[in-house]
């Protein structure tokens, strides 16, 4: 609760013209917004740029922002979220349809798509495995429908609750969780079968 | 797919329970139907699996390090300013100056932008180009007398200077000349009596006599240019001159 006061005062601090305040903003969202853009767009580039497009969106709308309504951190991930959608519309981010298959079968490296997921041992050797198969993940993700994708990122990768899930996507908390399910389901399965294909 | 075994749940109800489930957020009655469902029913086992599966992955998923400028561009491209502690934060013991400076810059921050620094440049520019070719210098400007006394002597100076410009134009000179010339022409026609005719050759004698008495008037001084001419068999123009010369002596 502390928390939520002290960032709100933080942002009438911003919407009073203190510099200082905006630059904390920044310093402690920063993170957060570019992991949803680069798990949204699934690109480094297109993440950075979005991500600055959402502060300055969000240094322009800081005072339509409204305590009693939902928390700051929900304010945020709105805003990063309605600017993901409007640039998806664009057609600028369009859904992947690349094989999951060809990063790892262009690698020569000797593994199967199977032991760079289900490797989780220690060692060097199984980092890198780890980072082969959180590329594959990342991937997958992409190819998952718009829809699935925001909402297992925010359930998943944000760790938000349903009901700011269901404030920030603007659906009821039913259709968040068949959301997640399902994105969480057609993951498995896109991953499952590219090792079949693989082995 | 059965809709509804042993367990008495059905799969609909086993699909809204999954998220909680994957979760740990069902106890008691709820998880016991919930196992003893997805036991018993191959298509909601498979699907609890997949979607544990999937949950797994992504939580997996590490955080990306965003890039080394981004937090730097994002401030430079909101307030214009680059994250320095003590740009943003200003030591204790500061001046007025910095305190001044401190209070204004959250004000004057969306405007002390690259793109308004290279707008107020380009206008800077224009400007200059624009009175330097008007033949205006900034250097002169310095030069300049500001006070009370200097601008009321600015101002005689350049009145007596647009007086002096007017006064020794040929036009005026020529305006001057006619109206002089008619003013002669309209004396004697007073003069003469209204019955007598005037004959059609008339502006062809005036014209003469309107000669010599030109000649007569510039003739006082030889030296003296003959700056204009009275018009020639131009009757209407006449009586034009006419009017304003009656016009002139009214005033006169």
């Amino acid at each position: 609760m502390d928390d939520i006061q002290a960032v709100n005062a933080l942002v009438r601090r911003c919407v009073t013209g203190d510099a200082a305040a905006w630059q904390e903003i920044v310093q402690q969202y920063h993170r957060r917004i570019y992991n949803i853009c680069y798990r949204f767009s699934g690109s480094a580039e297109d993440a950075a740029d979005l991500s600055q497009e959402v502060f300055i969106k969000m240094y322009r709308t800081l005072s339509t922002f409204d305590t009693t309504r939902a928390s700051f951190m929900t304010w945020v991930t709105t805003v990063t979220r309605n600017l993901l959608v409007d640039h998806f519309r664009k057609g600028k981010y369009d859904r992947i349809t690349d094989s999951l298959e060809a990063t790892p079968g262009n690698q020569d490296d000797g593994l199967t798509l199977a032991e760079k997921l289900e490797d989780h041992s220690a060692g060097p050797e199984a980092r890198v495995r780890s980072q082969e198969a959180q590329k594959l993940v990342h991937q997958a993700l992409r190819k998952l429908s718009p829809e699935l994708r925001e909402a297992v990122i925010l359930r998943d990768l944000q760790d938000m609750d349903y009901k700011d899930i269901a404030l920030v996507l603007k659906v009821p908390e039913g259709t968040v969780k068949s959301r997640i399910n399902r994105g969480r389901t057609e993951l498995a399965r896109l991953l499952q079968r590219s090792y079949k294909q693989v082995s | 797919m059965p809709s509804e075994n042993q367990s008495g749940m059905q799969c609909i109800e086993c699909e809204g329970l999954l998220a909680e489930a994957i979760d740990g957020a069902l106890h008691g009655s709820t998880l016991a139907a919930f196992e003893a469902h997805q036991q018993s029913c191959t298509a909601c086992h498979t699907m609890v699996e997949e979607a544990t599966a999937g949950m797994h992955w992504l939580k997996g998923l590490d955080d990306v390090e965003p890039p080394r400028h981004l937090v730097h561009n994002i401030l430079t491209r909101t307030i214009g300013a680059l994250p320095s502690e003590h740009a943003v934060v200003p030591p204790r013991g500061e001046g007025w100056l910095d305190k001044v400076k401190g209070r204004l810059a959250p004000i004057f921050a969306p405007v002390a932008t690259p793109r308004f620094a290279m707008s107020f440049g380009m206008a800077f520019f224009s400007i200059t180009l624009l009175l330097s070719i008007a033949g205006l210098h900034i250097s002169d400007l310095r030069r300049l007398d500001l006070s009370s006394k200097g601008i009321a002597k600015t101002y005689s100076s350049t009145q007596a200077r647009v007086i002096r410009y007017y006064d020794n134009l040929r036009l005026v000179y020529e305006i001057e000349s006619r109206v002089r010339d008619l003013r002669r022409v309209a004396t004697p026609e007073k003069e003469k009596p209204p019955e007598e005719p005037t004959p059609k050759t008339q502006p062809k004698s005036d014209n003469r006599q309107d000669k010599d008495r030109t000649n007569q008037n510039y003739g006082r001084d030889a030296n003296q240019p003959e700056l204009a001419a009275s018009p020639a068999g131009n009757e209407q123009g006449m009586k034009n001159l006419t009017n304003q010369a009656r016009l002139n002596r009214r005033t006169a």
